[in-house]
């Protein structure tokens, strides 16, 4: 992944990464935000997960619990999109060598990837209401991509 | 023995000694404590916001609340063991961490707000289960637990700085 340095480095220097870095507050305000937008988007995805299994709400259909969850989800990622950027930007050399922070965005790219193909055919249509196998499927993904985007970030302060 | 004294005979206990020092259980806890946040915060959340009015309006709020409650309670069961296994072992810097105290002092609002929902009007549910809005002091609890919980979880993050 050698190949990807200069692009840490240009983060780590950019004028923003070096405002979070000089200050004593920004990093703790931000984190603070991520840790809220982390709660509301696992959240969802717990709440998605559990109807997708048929656990909860089995009188409404997964498509109508999907659109009213749905605008929390797309600001809750767009959330931990922005904040998530500026806390990796102000220790980017350091996320450069860190095998949690590694682990943390190749689950984040799959678990984008899947959130916009199967997870969104899965919540806007009937698909899932029709096959039980095909909603169990999705909500285990779902959780184990989510959650592994969660403990890596979390992981990146212990390894 | 004063609460520092005891807080600092707590820590210095061999299970809060070998909890903090060591490798893997200590991440694994704290991952843990992290994590739980969607199972509780992050469940309770939608029964607030269907208190307050704004969310599942179609539902009606008897059927929000059987249906999410047990999960809450479950999460707020692991938050609670991870919390104290934390705090044992770090309860001296707990004891003088500002954040802290402002936490348990949230968590006890929360805790209150939570009873007198549950004791009052919660028991007439029926009578607006499915009115939006709900009744004001239906609103009024949910959108206090979501303040307070939003003030926990920041509180709870900002203890491991000391400004």
């Amino acid at each position: 992944m050698y190949y990807l340095f200069p692009f840490f480095k240009w983060c780590d220097n950019t004028w923003i990464a070096q405002t979070i870095r000089g200050s004593k507050y920004i990093f703790p305000v931000v984190e603070a935000i991520h840790l809220l937008g982390l709660t509301v988007l696992l959240g969802v995805m717990v709440i998605m997960s559990l109807r997708l299994f048929g656990f909860i709400l089995r009188h409404e259909s997964t498509r109508d619990v999907a659109t009213d969850l749905r605008p929390y989800a797309w600001t809750s990622i767009g959330t931990m999109l922005v904040t998530g950027y500026l806390l990796f930007a102000s220790e980017a050399l350091k996320c450069y060598d860190s095998p949690s922070f590694r682990f943390k965005m190749v689950c984040l790219i799959l678990a984008l990837v899947f959130q916009f193909t199967v997870y969104h055919k899965a919540t806007t249509s009937d698909k899932a209401d029709s096959s039980p196998g095909f909603a169990r499927i999705t909500a285990i993904l779902a959780l184990v991509l989510w959650f592994g985007v969660g403990l890596g970030g979390r992981a990146i302060g212990f390894l | 023995m004063s609460l520092l004294e005891i807080c600092q005979w707590l820590q210095d206990t061999q299970f809060g000694t070998s909890l903090r020092e060591s490798i893997w259980m200590f991440p694994i806890v704290e991952g843990t404590h992290v994590m739980a946040l969607s199972l509780s915060v992050g469940t309770l959340l939608w029964m607030d916001l269907r208190l307050t009015g704004t969310f599942m309006k179609t539902q009606p709020m008897s059927k929000v609340s059987s249906s999410v409650l047990p999960w809450t309670l479950a999460g707020f069961a692991i938050m609670t063991i991870t919390g104290l296994l934390l705090f044992w072992c770090q309860a001296v810097k707990a004891y003088n961490s500002i954040f802290f105290k402002m936490k348990v002092a949230m968590l006890f609002l929360a805790a209150l707000n939570a009873i007198a929902y549950h004791s009052t009007i919660y028991l007439r549910m029926d009578e607006w289960d499915k009115a939006i809005p709900p009744p004001r002091r239906a609103r009024w609890a949910g959108w206090c637990s979501i303040v307070l919980w939003i003030g926990i979880i920041i509180c709870g993050r900002t203890m491991a700085y000391n400004f």
